[in-house]
């Protein structure tokens, strides 16, 4: 399993260089996948309706539907080519490097068992969520902002993946998913309605009444 | 069966939307849901029903009985507000049944999360309560609406992730000393017996920086201010007085379990964070001139006074409850009385608003009643609640706490009176010839004020039991 989360940690860092829109949203999709496979290794024998909805979640929602969505309301606005998702500059990667490094510094010092896998999955699900955060700290466009959320859902999904196996009742799971896709949606709605409502609000004076 | 009326009454009042009978008079309608609701709370806290129900997911016990009681009449007031704004301002009317379907759904999630026995149930049922007020907050057509309401859905996003994070935590660290990882809240003070260990640790820190931002506590507080300030003056007193306290229901079931096990990390992370939010809400409220921002602002102040008195725990935890219910209907009525302020000056500034108690006297007398109680003045519950906070501090030796907490208090009870009282007693700058208000459009304001001159004066005696039970489970004896 380790090659995958390593190759999953890849993919959290390499669109944080390529500062175009396109590799963002092939890193999410990227991400979706590589847990599902990861999913896949932890539990070979997926037989149970947790195992598919596990699935459905990571091949589905997250793979698929969050990097389409963002990629078709992006596309309709034809948005420029370029999309940085942290400053270009020496001090933002430093501080990106820095945190993968925290996070398996992190890892080490936790009693996590379970073996070498285990800790390099908490070490990998803890980057995540931390360059999520680094996304949501530097940047104030709404598309890096709602990139940096789903990395933060994607660690905490990969986090959820390890442990026991312990799973949630089937409703509980569902529940997940519905949020996340209703999440999802909300972002493509906001990325659609700002690109289309003009910048300069209505005048003091000129608001519409509200309740 | 009754306790689960309050979830599923609204949901089917929702799917009646699709009528046009009911879509015709839908204000009325959202009023019929809420008085039903209302009655079924009232009726809670008076004859309790104890009986676990659909295998144990839904318990209602003393803390949620408390809450049920108070934001289920909030959001009646509410409902009454916004059928008096539409009657009067037919324009109004466009989006109501859009706004009562949110409204509908935000208040089934609401009730979801008092009455619920299981964490990842409660969880999801405030991840509906902030999807739903996202729609709410955005105005048609208002740009800076929609990047508050995405603001809002990001960092509510974050903040329940980390209360996600922190559940899956606590599972580790249940199957790290051989437990089988469960939910059920009521079982959980069992499961948290015994050393807690770093996962445990790691799972309760998380989860309460993750509720902490749904707080508005610092570090994470920025969303707060702008969605306040955006939304709609009925949505920001559903925000600030109905999901607020369902937050803070979730925080007080963990500080219950885990205090005794982590006394010190909690105490110090919510000391912590109290003491930093009072800070920057204070040096906010200075700098601000927007009436709705400074309201928000105080709501900051008071989320630290909160966190502070959670902290704390043992002495404060009565004083707390006070301070919390009281808290409710204060936001409520000072956030609805802006709305209005603003519906008739058609401006938010603070220097543009003068003369409020000649010019719009209900709205007068609203703003300076919430604004006394804001401030912790008696008669409130809140000035009984703030001594009581200050008072464990002492007792508990957390000196430097108390001065930095006395500092600031006495700083933002300065700057908020230097702003808000010229709106109130000032000349009015110009001679405006207002619609007479009516009664029903101060009916709602009369009610929350009532209730907290009897949280300050006389509590019956139902509802003081309720609080007590609630304190004790508070204080991690």
């Amino acid at each position: 399993m380790s090659p995958l989360l390593i190759a999953l940690l890849g993919v959290l860092l390499v669109p944080l260089f390529v500062t175009t829109w396109r590799t963002t949203l092939f890193g999410l999709a990227l991400q979706g996948f590589l847990m599902a496979w990861i999913a896949q290794r932890i539990n070979p024998e997926s037989a149970s309706i947790g195992d598919w909805l596990t699935m459905l979640d990571l091949v589905v929602v997250r793979g698929l539907w969050a990097p389409i969505a963002l990629y078709g309301a992006l596309r309709a606005q034809q948005a420029s080519e370029r999309g940085d998702v942290i400053p270009p500059n020496l001090l933002s990667w430093t501080i990106a490097l820095g945190m993968v490094l925290a996070a398996f510094s992190f890892a080490d010092a936790l009693d996590v068992g379970g073996g070498d896998d285990q800790q390099t999955l908490v070490a990998v699900a803890t980057a995540a969520v931390l360059l999520g955060l680094l996304l949501l700290a530097t940047q104030p466009g709404p598309f890096s902002q709602m990139v940096g959320a789903i990395r933060i859902e994607n660690g905490i999904a990969l986090f959820e993946l390890g442990g026991d196996h312990h799973r949630q009742a089937i409703g509980i799971q569902i529940a997940q998913i519905v949020i996340v896709v209703v999440t999802i949606s909300l972002f493509r709605w906001y990325l659609k309605a700002l690109h289309t409502i003009p910048p300069a609000g209505p005048g003091p004076g000129q608001e519409q009444p509200t309740l | 069966m009754r306790p689960l009326a309050l979830v599923v009454v609204p949901l089917l009042a929702c799917l009646g939307l699709v009528l046009p009978v009911i879509r015709a008079r839908v204000t009325v309608f959202l009023i019929g849901v809420a008085i039903v609701t209302s009655a079924v709370a009232a009726l809670e806290a008076v004859v309790p029903f104890d009986q676990p129900l659909l295998d144990h997911l839904v318990r209602v016990d003393a803390t949620s009985r408390l809450f049920l009681a108070v934001i289920n009449p909030i959001f009646l007031g509410v409902s009454v507000y916004v059928w008096n704004r539409v009657a009067t301002t037919p324009a109004l009317r466009d989006g109501m049944v859009r706004f009562t379907g949110f409204a509908l759904v935000f208040l089934a999630a609401s009730n979801a999360v008092l009455i619920a026995n299981h964490l990842m149930v409660v969880w999801i049922a405030l991840e509906v309560t902030a999807l739903t007020a996202a729609a709410l907050i955005v105005r048609a057509g208002v740009r800076s609406s929609y990047q508050a309401s995405l603001r809002y859905l990001l960092f509510s996003s974050v903040g329940l992730g980390f209360v996600l994070l922190g559940i899956l935590c606590l599972t580790r660290g249940m199957e790290a000393t051989g437990q089988t990882p469960a939910f059920f809240i009521d079982e959980l003070p069992a499961l948290a017996k015994g050393e807690a260990g770093p996962w445990r640790e790691l799972g309760v820190a998380l989860m309460i920086l993750g509720l902490g931002t749904k707080l508005g506590l610092a570090p994470m507080y920025s969303w707060l201010p702008e969605a306040y300030d955006e939304a709609p003056p009925a949505v920001t007193a559903l925000l600030a007085a109905v999901q607020f306290n369902c937050a803070l229901v979730m925080l007080f079931r963990i500080v219950h379990v885990y205090r005794p096990g982590s006394e010190g990390l909690i105490t110090g992370i919510l000391v912590g964070l109290g003491i930093i939010s009072m800070a920057i809400s204070t040096v906010s409220i200075i700098a601000t001139r927007n009436i709705k921002r400074l309201i928000a602002y105080a709501s900051i102040n008071h989320a630290g006074v909160i966190a502070i008195g959670l902290g704390v725990g043992k002495s404060a935890s009565y004083g707390l409850m006070l301070y919390v219910i009281s808290n409710a209907f204060i936001k409520a009525i000072l956030f609805l009385t802006a709305g209005k302020i603003k519906a008739h000056y058609r401006t938010k500034d603070t220097r543009q608003i003068s003369g409020l108690v000649k010019d719009l006297p209900y709205s007068g007398v609203f703003l300076m009643v919430g604004t006394f109680a804001l401030l912790g003045f008696p008669p409130f519950g809140s000035f009984v609640g703030e001594l009581l906070i200050l008072s464990a501090l002492v007792s508990s030796h957390q000196l430097l706490v108390f001065a930095a907490f006395c500092a600031l208090i006495t700083m933002s009870f300065v700057a908020t009176g230097r702003t808000i009282f010229p709106m109130i007693w000032g000349q009015p700058r110009e001679q405006n010839d207002w619609p007479r208000q009516t009664f029903l459009s101060a009916a709602p304001k009369i009610g929350f004020l009532v209730a907290l001159l009897v949280l300050g004066i006389y509590i019956p005696p139902v509802i003081n039991n309720l609080i007590q039970q609630v304190a004790t489970s508070l204080e991690g004896r």
